[in-house]
């Protein structure tokens, strides 16, 4: 593939986007499960998710799912668009444009968890 | 890299309209495709649920309305919809991962159909689960 000297290689970007997919079986099975399949009702009520998330184990647990989610899903959507053939110009607002919406998504995420603990 | 993958790129750089033209291609084209369609369904997804989940921090009432909707048959079906998505992205990539450390590199296509039948399997027992709560 091309763009060898663009910081981070194909290679090391393949790995992290690999890593993180096997560890987001892990995490985000248990997300489904927890608050899904386990939940009274399928789906759990305010005071339901409050008192879920007032373990400190599970409130982390969560966090460490919306950053290692938004990672792997920002470097997907990014290694899509370049299959597009993007020009070296385009590519630069791509990168830039995920960086910032993956750090929007973990900020918010982490500032609404923040809210619930 | 995987394989299936160096081979299927350079066609993908005539534009998306070559990601919808599925004849004449084999099993392993047609799972790369999905897997993009499924990955970026999931992205989609996340925005939504992430939007969402603010009513969380306007309290009970907002939430637990929202709980209410989320009850309804059409909110059913987009759950199996996104259960189907979750499944086939999750074990095709495993699939992925293994194949591309050189773990069944031989028998990938079994590999494939093993991992889709547990994704089925999981699939069916996630919808029965769903209608029953
Ligand atoms: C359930 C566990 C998951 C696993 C094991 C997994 C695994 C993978 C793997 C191995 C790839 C690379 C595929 C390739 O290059 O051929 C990938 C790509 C991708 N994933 Fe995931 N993933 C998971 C969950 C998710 C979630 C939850 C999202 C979205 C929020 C997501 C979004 C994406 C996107 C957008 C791509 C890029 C697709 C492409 O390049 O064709 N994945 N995933
Ligand atoms: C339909 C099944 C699902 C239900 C019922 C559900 C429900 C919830 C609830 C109640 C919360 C807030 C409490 C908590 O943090 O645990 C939450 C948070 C979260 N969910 Fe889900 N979820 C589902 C599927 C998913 C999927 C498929 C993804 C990934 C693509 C996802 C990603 C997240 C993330 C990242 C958070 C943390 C948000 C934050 O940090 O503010 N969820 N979910």
């Amino acid at each position: 593939m091309r763009g060898k000297a663009r910081g981070v290689s194909t290679t090391i970007r393949w790995l992290l986007q690999a890593a993180t997919g096997i560890l987001l079986l892990l995490l985000l099975g248990v997300h489904m499960v927890a608050n899904h399949f386990i939940a009274e009702g399928g789906i759990r009520t305010y005071d339901q998710v409050i008192a879920y998330l007032s373990h400190p184990v599970i409130w982390t647990w969560e966090a460490l799912f919306l950053i290692i989610v938004t990672f792997h899903a920002m470097l997907g959507v990014r290694s899509v668009l370049f299959d597009l053939g993007p020009s070296p110009e385009a590519e630069k607002k791509i990168n830039l444009g995920v960086a910032i919406g993956g750090i929007g998504a973990i900020v918010y995420g982490l500032w609404l968890l923040s809210q619930l603990r | 890299m995987s394989q299936q993958m160096s081979v299927s790129r350079p066609f993908l750089r005539r534009g998306w309209r070559a990601w919808f033209q599925v004849r004449g291609r084999h099993v392993g084209y047609i799972a790369f495709a999905l897997n993009r369609l499924t990955g970026l369904g999931l992205v989609l997804y996340l925005i939504l649920h992430l939007m969402v989940l603010s009513l969380l921090t306007r309290g009970p009432n907002a939430w637990d309305a929202f709980v209410r909707l989320a009850k309804s048959p059409l909110f059913l079906l987009l759950d199996g919809i996104l259960l189907f998505g979750i499944l086939f992205h999750g074990l095709n990539g495993v699939r992925v991962v293994l194949v591309s450390m050189g773990i069944g590199v031989r028998r990938h296509k079994e590999l494939f159909w093993a991992l889709m039948g547990l994704a089925a399997l999981l699939l069916l027992g996630g919808v029965w689960g769903m209608w029953h709560v």
